[in-house]
């Protein structure tokens, strides 16, 4: 995902001459190419996050698009204050590229994972949020985030992540019907994806088939385009590596009282505490409910009983 | 002629200490930059103007602050901007000695010789007063420019009352480096019974108060 991103990045920045790529002493590597074809539009920042916003927040007012790339953490947390102040109440469109979201570094420990960036971002007016699922909507994320005049917060995880779309001539700015299904929807964004489509093909072997949705712009997230993908649907079943207080879960939380419709609703994600637990990327799935067994097990219960919120492990 | 505020190569002014916005406004007012209806409005429920700055170019207020420790490091990225695209344009930015204790000063500080940024310029309001104490009780950054050179900076003392001296500071060559100067202040001067009152950070002025203090100044 996050090499896509940066490929598209530097794809668009052979053809346009105010692209300015701005690291807080993060990604080693992954703009070596970048540096090389433009050194005069690359700075790192060093450790100094409040700087950094900031003196993005000021390049961009002298016409400059700036891409600011950093660990969610302090891209987001560290300088929240001048992400709101400088970025986002002048309204100035600058790219905050993140990267770790959710668990992706586990078990680095809890200062290096973002678990509520999300939560963090949906205070932001002004502030899209993307919150690509794999490779191809990554790549989509940036082409939106370079023809924006707003603010634009990319969620990346890492690189690897396999492609799940096989198209990617769609409209990233609304949600996207992966496979059909009927009775229940499970809708998700981000690194959970792989996770996601074993869980369909668990499902599949018991006859269930949901229909699959992700949710690449998870802010404004468009109800009106919600609505019209969930014909037929009855259950929503929400799948993030996130937060399940403050994220996708929580919005459709808002989504389902606003509709007229009725829909029982399930937000799968991680409990809101601290994590003291050591695991791996997997094995931290497991633990807060959001591998493709569990996901597949809430789905049907769902599917037979309505939400299964008050079954979360 | 004013060729403000549509002149697109105009330096840039920064109020970082942006608690004082209603300095910068009587100075766009008396520059004719701001319309006597719109300085009416400060401060007025349904008005134009807040107390804090909400960032309006046409108007002079080049960027939103209110918040320390933001302004002075959004005119550094300024500054580098026109140096990128060879512009002769230079940036102003005016903090307070208060808020040189945010922490995203000294990183900015640290970065803008590196970045060789020689079309920056930093003023600090030295009044020795912030909003619950002396700077130099709470925790004494002294010495100032000594500092500000330390880190690789151009830093000057100055009188801050005395336009001749800023003004030859601000014109002083900078040998390459982005420039500090340390002008020395006195809260409420002229006013005998605003001078130096950290309470005077709060009041608000009466009719009664404007009257004597105009006599005084007058």
């Amino acid at each position: 995902m996050r090499n896509s991103f940066i490929n598209a990045i530097m794809e668009a920045s052979t053809r346009r001459d105010d692209i300015f790529v701005i690291s807080g002493d993060a990604g080693l590597g992954v703009f070596d190419t970048f540096k090389a074809e433009h050194p005069d539009r690359f700075l790192n920042l060093g450790v100094a996050e409040q700087n950094m916003a900031s003196f993005a927040a000021g390049l961009a007012m002298t016409g400059y698009k700036v891409v600011l790339y950093n660990i969610i953490p302090f891209l987001l947390y560290r300088c929240y204050e001048q992400v709101r102040n400088d970025i986002c109440y002048q309204n100035l469109p600058i790219i905050l590229a993140g990267i770790g979201s959710g668990l992706t570094y586990s078990p680095q420990g809890m200062t290096h994972y973002s678990v509520e960036d999300l939560g963090i971002a949906r205070t932001l007016p002004n502030l899209s949020v993307l919150s690509p699922i794999d490779p191809v909507e990554a790549r989509l994320a940036a082409g939106f985030a370079l023809s924006s005049d707003t603010p634009v917060y990319v969620r990346l995880a890492k690189r690897g992540e396999p492609e799940i779309h096989t198209r990617s001539d769609f409209d990233i700015s609304i949600p996207q019907v992966l496979s059909e299904g009927s009775g229940t929807a499970l809708l998700f964004h981000g690194s959970i994806g792989e996770e996601v489509l074993r869980a369909a093909l668990l499902l599949k072997e018991q006859g269930i088939v949901p229909r699959v949705i992700s949710v690449p712009l998870v802010q404004p997230l468009n109800f009106a385009v919600l609505g019209e993908l969930l014909g037929g649907i009855s259950n929503l079943v929400t799948v993030e590596e996130h937060y399940h207080s403050c994220g996708l879960g929580s919005t459709l939380r808002e989504f389902c009282t606003q509709g007229g419709r009725s829909f029982s609703l399930t937000t799968l994600g991680i409990a809101p505490r601290y994590i003291h637990e050591v695991h791996d990327n997997r094995g931290m799935r497991k633990l807060f409910g959001i591998d493709a067994e569990q996901i597949a097990a809430a789905v049907q219960l769902a599917s037979e009983c309505g939400s299964a919120d008050g079954r979360r492990p | 002629m004013l060729r403000w505020p549509s002149w697109e190569q105009r330096d840039i002014f920064i109020l970082s200490k942006g608690h004082a916005a209603m300095a910068l406004y009587s100075t766009l007012a008396v520059r004719g930059i701001l319309d006597r209806e719109t300085i009416a409005g400060y401060y007025q429920d349904n008005g134009t103007l807040p107390a804090h700055l909400d960032r309006c170019p046409e108007k002079g207020i080049e960027v939103s602050a209110g918040s320390l420790g933001h302004g002075f490091n959004m005119g550094l990225g300024t500054a580098f901007g026109f140096k990128k695209q060879g512009s002769p344009r230079r940036v102003y930015a005016l903090i307070g000695d208060g808020e040189s204790q945010e922490g995203s000063i000294w990183e900015g500080a640290l970065f803008a010789p590196a970045l060789g940024l020689d079309n920056f310029c930093a003023i600090m309001d030295h009044n020795n007063l912030q909003g619950y104490g002396r700077p130099t009780e709470l925790c004494s950054f002294e010495p100032v420019a000594e500092k500000w050179t330390a880190f690789g900076w151009h830093a000057v003392t100055v009188d801050g009352h005395d336009p001749d001296a800023l003004r030859e500071a601000l014109q002083e060559d900078s040998h390459g480096k982005p420039k500090m100067i340390v002008a020395k202040t006195t809260k409420g001067k002229g006013v005998s019974f605003m001078e130096d009152q950290l309470i005077w950070h709060y009041y608000l002025v009466t009719d009664e108060h404007r009257r004597l203090a105009l006599e005084e100044l007058a």
